[in-house]
């Protein structure tokens, strides 16, 4: 004993205002009630908070009941802090101090808070948490979510910690506490020989929300048996536990590298590399190393669940409709980036790009496609659109153009924004009637600004260098193993190549 | 005026509705964490047996109200004045 106890408060031992109401009437019983109807009916707070996102509104609307409105018996205000009193049915204010009121002239001193169901004790004047209350609460609240997990798909269980786990963190009592301005999680790496490519990713894949708190949290299962030496997974693993050790001198990604040069052999060797070509590279390694080296899974990318795709992967739907009969047919298929084209008109803005990206685009009179309904060879369109965004969406603004005997970069300044709303480019976004897309507050298609890497220098030799968000706003520069402060518009006033959006709502999946 | 709008907003459920995008709003900015912060301290400095909910209630509410960001009230304003011309028509 003792355990458990320490963590609250000294007074877990209840008041003896409860005990003797306990044990004369239903308190508990009433309390339960209480609990269930408010804090834990279907319209209360918690089930809406677990958005299960707009397209699959139907439980949410016809589960959530319009919520009655509660409002003090004596002043009529809905104001937030209502109690109900737990020996009578009414309901009143605090901050009036029309409950205090209630409990003065009519004796029933106990009442609960209906927006969290906290127990106060006029007579003690305080908050009160009793064991046997709290295990009615905890009752209702199993209930409550195992239903709603049912209903979500999930499984998800409350932390209860063994006596193993009590014991260990009772042994080791000091706590490590992330403050804001922590350095924590910054770290700069050795160039070993024109790796910048590779330093610039690594501190965008680093400073993915997501993939960190995948990594931090040890879930990954190591599939290569005999080899895990060889498994890129694992050493990622490795290199976030190095990145996030507290320690600050810079990194040598020697490891990393060498099994780069194993597993993909166009990157090896001293030569200056693609970070672009490189991050699909390594998506791709860990995508294939999630699932052991020689498993079928590997080959249908379609439909995997590693923590790559989950975060990075999105798809994109493509509509060729027919110029003749006007018939659409639609393909969808998955992406980890998307390529950006800079040519001429020179697009300005990041907007601009997807906006070109999204738009309808002719074919042409020599690539005629058969159309499936005309069941001849015709004149199309074809439009992208996003179908589904991923986590972290990684925009590649193409600044290398190749083309037959030439090659150059484009230096072009591309605007971007710290914020994204990715409304407009949806598939089957509405349109006004400017062919405009109406852009809703819906908040599932907002993205922030994480990280950016920059290509500074021309095509024959140049350096690659990375902005990251550290914490809520603090932005750094990455160069190799030099890291400065930043600020956000140092940020956007740069000639970015690879700029990495977070989407800023998670839905359950 | 104040009642028939607030009655308004209840009614159709859209009060509950602003409430969930506040309370979004007030953690994606950190709001939260910084007076759930706020208020370990005063716990702290108080020392846990002489402290109440009411006390802590009355000691963060006007930190609280001065640390609601500009752009989230705004945010709130313009959603609000949205659902009452969207009544009226």
């Amino acid at each position: 004993m003792g355990t458990k106890a320490s963590n609250k408060p000294s007074s877990t031992s209840s008041c003896h205002h409860i005990e003797a109401l306990k044990s004369s009437t239903s308190l508990l019983e009433s309390y339960g009630f209480l609990f269930e109807t408010f804090i834990r009916s279907p319209a209360s707070d918690s089930i809406k908070s677990c958005d299960f996102g707009a397209e699959n509104g139907g439980y949410k609307e016809s589960s959530r009941k319009v919520p009655p409105a509660i409002k003090c018996c004596e002043c009529d205000d809905s104001t937030p802090r209502l109690y109900a009193c737990l020996q009578c049915v009414y309901f009143a204010c605090f901050e009036k101090k029309h409950i205090q009121e209630h409990a003065k002239s009519s004796k029933h001193f106990l009442a609960m808070d209906i927006s969290y169901g906290g127990v106060y004790c006029y007579r003690c004047k305080d908050h009160i948490y009793d064991d046997d209350l709290d295990k009615v609460a905890g009752i209702s609240n199993n209930r409550f979510f195992s239903k709603l997990f049912i209903v979500l798909g999930l499984r998800l269980i409350a932390w209860t910690p063994t006596d193993i786990e009590i014991e260990s963190l009772h042994s080791n009592p000091k706590r490590r506490k992330i403050e804001n301005n922590s350095s924590v999680g910054l770290r700069g790496l050795i160039n070993l020989g024109n790796t910048c490519f590779m330093s610039c990713i690594v501190q965008a894949l680093t400073h993915t929300p997501l993939l960190r708190d995948f990594f931090l949290s040890d879930k990954h299962n190591c599939q290569m048996m005999a080899e895990t030496q060889q498994c890129l997974v694992c050493e990622l693993s490795r290199l976030f536990q190095e990145f996030y050790s507290g320690s600050r001198t810079p990194h040598i990604p020697y490891r990393l590298l060498h099994l780069v040069w194993t597993h993909a052999r166009h990157l090896a060797g001293y030569e200056q590399q693609d970070a672009h070509e490189f991050f699909i590279a390594i998506l791709d390694l860990v995508h294939q190393h999630c699932k052991g080296t020689n498993g079928a899974a590997s080959n249908n990318s379609n439909c995997c669940n590693c923590i790559i795709d989950q975060i990075f992967t999105g798809s994109l739907q493509s509509d060729v409709t027919c110029q003749e009969c006007h018939n659409i047919s639609t393909t969808i298929d998955p992406f980890w980036d998307i390529s950006l084209d800079l040519v001429t008109p020179e697009p300005t803005s990041l907007f601009d790009c997807l906006k070109r990206f999204t738009r309808d685009e002719h074919l042409g009179s020599f690539a005629k496609i058969k159309c499936s309904q005309c069941t001849v060879h015709r004149e199309s369109t074809k439009r992208l659109t996003m179908k589904r965004l991923p986590i972290v969406c990684c925009f590649h603004l193409k600044r290398f153009e190749h083309s037959i005997g030439y090659h150059k970069k484009i230096k072009t300044l591309i605007s971007f924004t710290e914020e994204l709303d990715m409304t407009p480019f949806m598939s089957g976004c509405k349109t006004n009637d400017m062919g405009e897309c109406i852009v809703t507050d819906d908040q599932q298609y907002r993205y922030t600004l994480f990280a950016v890497v920059n290509h500074i220098g021309n095509l024959e030799s140049g350096h690659y260098i990375n902005y990251i968000k550290q914490g809520q706003s603090s932005w750094f520069k990455c160069d190799d193993h030099q890291i400065t402060k930043s600020t956000i518009q140092e940020v956007l006033n740069s000639e970015g190549y690879l700029l990495f959006y977070h989407k800023k709502v998670l839905d359950y999946e | 005026m104040r009642s028939s709008i607030n009655q308004k907003l209840v009614e159709s459920g859209e009060s509950e509705r602003l409430k969930d995008i506040l309370r979004t709003r007030l953690i994606e900015c950190g709001w939260r964490d910084e007076l759930k912060a706020h208020c370990k301290e005063i716990v702290k400095r108080k020392g846990l047996e002489h402290v109440t909910v009411e006390d802590l209630v009355a000691e963060t509410t006007p930190k609280g109200r001065a640390l609601v960001p500009d752009d989230v009230k705004k945010e709130l304003l313009g959603r609000i004045r949205t659902f009452l011309a969207q009544q009226s028509t």
